[in-house]
């Protein structure tokens, strides 16, 4: 593993440790559902599920469609929030 | 098996089988697999104290709510194969193996030791290897459930969260009685980008543009549609007058889906009734119509008898809306000491240049920042101009002395009004209408208001801020609590003595319509921005979205 992936897995467990990671996953939803983005990907879903044959669409179909356009939907102050939270976080459990 | 028997019980979707005995099965609507059969390949797992053992993965794995556990899924939730910790960990449900969906190293591990089932960490999904699909069997839904929601009470029991989450959001389930109601019912409305739900013209019944036009505007207003539509009013009153009732059949009126206009008859002598200056066939001020009217829904909104004991304390559908708070501080010019009041208030109105009141100069200090997107040149005023106006400091001059608390005696003051609390739906109204002892005219002066607007700087914290020596007040981009959108606005044309109320209301997303009582026609953001603009209704943004 390289060291930036060693880095993220210390990072991720020390999240999941402190229970922060439920938090921040709690915020995002949130945010995400006030936004809108719930809402978008989810009509994006039921189109996806109609373009395709809708008898044989799977859960990795779905996820493999909506993936990118989700990503890029995710408005850029919803990522700052979570990123401040993060930092913040970090500089107050600093023994890594 | 027959195919029969296998499309009664089984109900898996049609997929080349992962192992070569699968594959039977036959092909299923998506849509009938209502009720969570699951598939045929958990019955393998069902055995012995499976239950007890399911609910230990959970809380061990997917919903970890004690310290313990969380330091257990930190250190073990990692994959068997690469160690990676993200890209969809999944667990194996029967052995201890972790690995990771993304890479197909679960699939792998499937595949070796034939163990069909794996349990997502993330989201606590089921997943057979066999069915190539999350399946849902409704006895471990069930199991999920409940962990779930045990794991939530106490999260949001001991954890502090930031403003704005709340409860686990969870999606609406039909009752039985709900089931009965759609079954019965069977006609669906379908909401397109280009529907005309919502919109429906308004006759007048001699001189009532004045009502329509607010009706209109109350009937796009977001949050009191969602309030009425989802039946929310439960009404105490013995008679037949009360308004809330009407507005509750209007706004079923407005969404039926009928085309031709309404004729509110019932609503006109529901207000002559209540709001007797009001009555009468001449034109009203529409204005004066939206403050009885609300002053009139706020009174029959009951809310349990709370009204009659503490009438600054009710928190019904109007007031959840519609107020907001106004600070006033007077300060004393001898003692400086500053006495601090805050009123209630449904709207804000705004003098205009040209009126008798002196409108300029702005303090010499103005910052020439652009605020709200509007930069300030000289010969058109903004509405944010006359919001500056609104809360700059006024000096009450020497024949308006106030009893100073510090100072014991009168002394000369200013005053300075501020937003303590910003309401849902913000009403602008502009003062066009002059009724001085000497002049009674209209003030035609054209004023630029924006689409999006933010109401930071007029905020009471905004002013401290200032006072503290922070006059650049950088935007703050994460605050979104105080921004605006426009939803309504409602024009006059014509003089004072003879003239004709009209409105542009925001259907849709950026669909603007305008209407002229029974006359809906389909409108520009142009149209609207260039209009005059009389009363001018927004939204807080963070409630509604695009």
């Amino acid at each position: 593993m390289s060291k930036e992936s060693q880095l993220r897995a210390l990072v991720n467990q020390k999240l999941i440790e402190m229970g922060e990671r439920e938090r921040l996953k709690e915020l995002l939803r949130a945010r995400l559902i006030e936004c809108g983005w719930k809402d978008q990907l989810k009509a994006h879903c039921k189109d996806v599920i109609r373009e395709k044959d809708s008898e044989h669409v799977t859960v990795e179909d779905l996820v493999a469609e909506i993936t990118p356009k989700g990503r890029a939907l995710v408005p850029d102050s919803v990522k700052k929030e979570l990123l401040q939270r993060i930092r913040a976080f970090l500089a107050q459990h600093a023994t890594l | 098996s027959n195919r029969s028997a296998a499309r009664m019980k089984d109900r898996p979707l049609l997929r080349k089988g992962f192992y070569a005995a699968a594959g039977r099965g036959a092909p299923l609507d998506v849509l009938s697999v209502m009720s969570p059969a699951g598939c045929s390949h958990v019955s393998g797992f069902k055995v012995d104290n499976w239950k007890q053992n399911l609910r230990v993965i959970y809380q061990c794995f997917v919903w970890s709510g004690t310290a313990e556990t969380r330091r257990r899924k930190a250190k073990s939730c990692i994959c068997h194969m690469c160690g990676a910790h993200l890209s969809r960990l999944h667990s194996c449900l029967y052995c201890v193996y972790f690995g990771c969906f993304t890479k197909k190293h679960i699939h792998e591990h499937a595949k070796n030791k034939r163990h069909n089932l794996a349990i997502d960490l993330l989201y606590g999904g089921i997943y057979c290897f066999v069915c190539q699909d999350y399946i849902y069997d409704k006895d471990m839904e069930q199991i999920a459930k409940e962990e779930q929601r045990k794991f939530f009470f106490f999260f949001f029991l001991f954890s502090p969260l930031s403003p704005g989450v709340g409860e686990k959001y969870s999606t609406w389930e039909p009752t039985k009685r709900e089931l009965e109601l759609l079954r019965h019912n069977p006609k669906r409305r379908k909401i397109t980008t280009n529907c005309t739900i919502g919109l429906r013209g308004l006759i007048n019944l001699g001189n009532t543009c004045f009502m329509n036009c607010i009706v209109q505007a109350l009937t796009h207003t977001p949050l009191l549609r969602d309030f009425f539509l989802s039946d929310r009013h439960k009404c105490e009153m013995q008679s037949n007058s009360c308004l809330v009732c009407e507005m509750s059949q209007l706004f079923q009126e407005f969404y039926s889906g009928h085309r031709y206009p309404h004729i509110p008859f019932r609503l006109l002598h529901l207000v002559w009734t209540h709001a007797r200056h009001l009555a009468g066939y001449e034109q009203q001020d529409a204005h004066e119509f939206l403050i009885a009217a609300l002053d009139v829904l706020h009174r029959h909104c009951d809310d349990n008898g709370k009204k009659a004991n503490n009438p600054n304390h009710c928190n019904c559908i109007i007031d959840q809306i519609f107020t907001g708070g106004l600070q006033s501080d007077v300060t004393c010019q001898v003692c400086h000491g500053v006495s601090t009041t805050i009123d209630p208030f449904w709207d804000i109105s705004l003098d205009l240049p040209g009126s008798s009141t002196p409108f300029w100069p702005l303090s010499p200090g103005s910052d020439g920042s652009v605020v709200n997107g509007e930069s300030h040149q000289s010969g058109s005023t903004t509405l944010t101009d006359c919001l500056r106006r609104f809360t700059r400091p006024e000096h009450l001059g020497s024949s308006a002395k106030i009893k100073c608390g510090g100072c014991h005696s009168y002394q000369e003051s200013t005053k300075q009004l501020t937003m303590k609390k910003l309401p849902i739906v913000a009403c602008f109204h502009l003062k066009r209408f002059e009724h001085s002892a000497k002049l009674r005219r209209k003030i035609t002066t054209y004023v630029s208001f924006p689409l999006e607007l933010d109401m930071t700087p007029f905020m009471a914290s905004s002013k401290e801020s200032r006072m503290n020596g922070q006059y650049q007040q950088p935007l703050d981009t994460l605050n979104n609590d105080n921004k605006y959108s426009l939803f309504a606005v409602v024009n006059h044309q014509g003089t004072l003595e003879s003239g004709h109320y009209t409105s542009f209301i925001r259907q849709h997303k950026d669909q603007w319509f305008k209407c002229d009582d029974a006359i809906i026609t389909k409108a520009s953001i142009k149209d609207v921005l260039d209009s005059e603009g009389y009363l001018l209704f927004y939204h807080k943004q963070f409630l509604e979205y695009e």
